[in-house]
């Protein structure tokens, strides 16, 4: 079985990418898994070579059968999302972007019209990079992530390092506490999770870490541009020292890392400023994974 | 008493799912008279929600114990207020999972 390392941040923007791409180029003999389709972007650093690629289905979306019909008014009535348009000539459409899959018209139409549809709503892809194999997904426009998505691109990370043996799977996660973070912490061995000196940083790292703690997954905390409030970092480890998780390492903000992304290079690569806090994150991770 | 037990496989001699939800097989095990039955896991591909719809149907099928690796807060929180026991399950087979749980060797979730 092959060790999982997960990447995530109670918030977005904290700097998941910046290091999980950094470790991607240090960490030998992984898969990498990016398991933010939301917002995918490790995609723009490894610059894969795609070998394979699939369609996947999202939440299935309500149809209205015309011809049965019978303009009732119901279910527009119903709908909370506003998903149900009239046409000019009077059919009763769907309109599935704005569709929530909840249902409750299939439920409530007298006339049983309307059914689930099931939709694809992106692809997921196996590649190669020059850091190794590269499981990911791209979302249609409109389309969200789910815990089934997560799973599957996990699932196939596992499936490909059983058969080839490899010993690790890094994961860039995705932020916040839903379901697409349920099912990436889900399994996983250490959860690293990276927290940025803001109000907002701190606030969400608290969440974060509760989740973490309610899988009983073991975790430990990067403080990303540190330097910028100092105040407010120390908040954080204060924070991590109460509720005993350990601080890996705090990164220093430098202009380059931006600049490092803007030119598609791996920050930690490009960057001489984060290389000491990287490549110490990096050993005690692999430490404690 | 009734195990449920979270497996890669339809069998005794399949490994721990280490997932409760997204499990790919619930094995079902009457420990008094050594007969299961496994049920592939029927919210496996859907969206949203599964810790919850496996937990609902957890508690349908009259167990007494769940033994799986770890289990999401949603799920937790529906299978705390039914008297249903969690284990956490250690890597290995189902087989070694319940000689564990019988001779009293799993530890509480």
């Amino acid at each position: 079985m092959s060790k999982e390392l997960v990447i995530i941040s109670g918030k977005g923007g904290t700097g998941k990418t910046t290091l999980t791409s950094s470790l991607a180029y240090l960490m030998k003999d992984k898969i990498i898994v990016d398991a933010d389709a939301d917002a995918a972007n490790m995609y723009i650093l490894m610059k894969p070579k795609v070998k394979y690629s699939e369609k996947f289905k999202g939440n299935p979306k309500a149809y209205i059968d015309p011809d049965k019909c019978t303009g009732c008014d119901i279910c527009r009535k119903l709908c909370r999302f506003d998903a149900i348009d009239i046409t000019d000539d009077g059919v009763y459409v769907v309109d599935e972007i704005k569709c929530d899959s909840c249902r409750l018209c299939e439920i409530a139409c007298p006339e049983k019209a309307i059914t689930m549809k099931d939709v694809f709503s992106g692809e997921w892809y196996e590649s190669e990079t020059e850091y190794g194999l590269f499981v990911h997904a791209k979302l249609y426009p409109g389309a969200e992530n789910s815990g089934n998505l997560v799973t599957m691109v996990k699932h196939r990370a596992h499936i490909l390092s059983e058969e080839k043996g490899i010993e690790y799977i890094l994961v860039d996660g995705s932020p916040g506490i839903g379901c697409p973070v349920i099912s990436t912490i889900s399994g996983a061995n250490f959860v690293i999770i990276v927290a940025e000196p803001t109000p907002a940083g701190l606030h969400d790292l608290e969440r974060v870490k509760k989740l973490c703690d309610s899988f009983k997954v073991k975790s430990g905390v990067v403080v990303n541009k540190y330097d910028l409030n100092e105040e407010k970092t120390k908040q954080i480890e204060e924070f991590a020292k109460k509720e005993g998780i350990e601080v890996l390492g705090k990164i220093p903000f430098d202009k380059c890392v931006p600049d490092a992304i803007v030119n598609l290079e791996i920050p930690y690569a490009a960057c001489d400023r984060i290389k000491n806090a990287i490549e110490q994150i990096y050993k005690r991770a692999m430490e404690l994974l | 008493m009734k195990l449920m037990i979270t497996a890669k496989g339809d069998n005794l001699n399949s490994t721990i799912d280490e997932r409760y939800g997204r499990a790919e097989y619930f094995i079902f095990y009457d420990t008094e008279s050594g007969d299961f039955e496994a049920i592939k896991n029927p919210f496996l591909n859907d969206q949203g929600g599964v810790g919850v719809s496996t937990a609902k149907f957890t508690i349908e099928k009259g167990v007494n114990a769940i033994i799986s690796g770890s289990y999401g807060p949603n799920a937790t929180d529906v299978l705390k207020v039914s008297n249903i026991e969690l284990y956490k399950a250690v890597p290995g087979t189902v087989e070694e999972n319940i000689k564990l749980f019988k001779e009293g060797k799993l530890q509480k979730f």
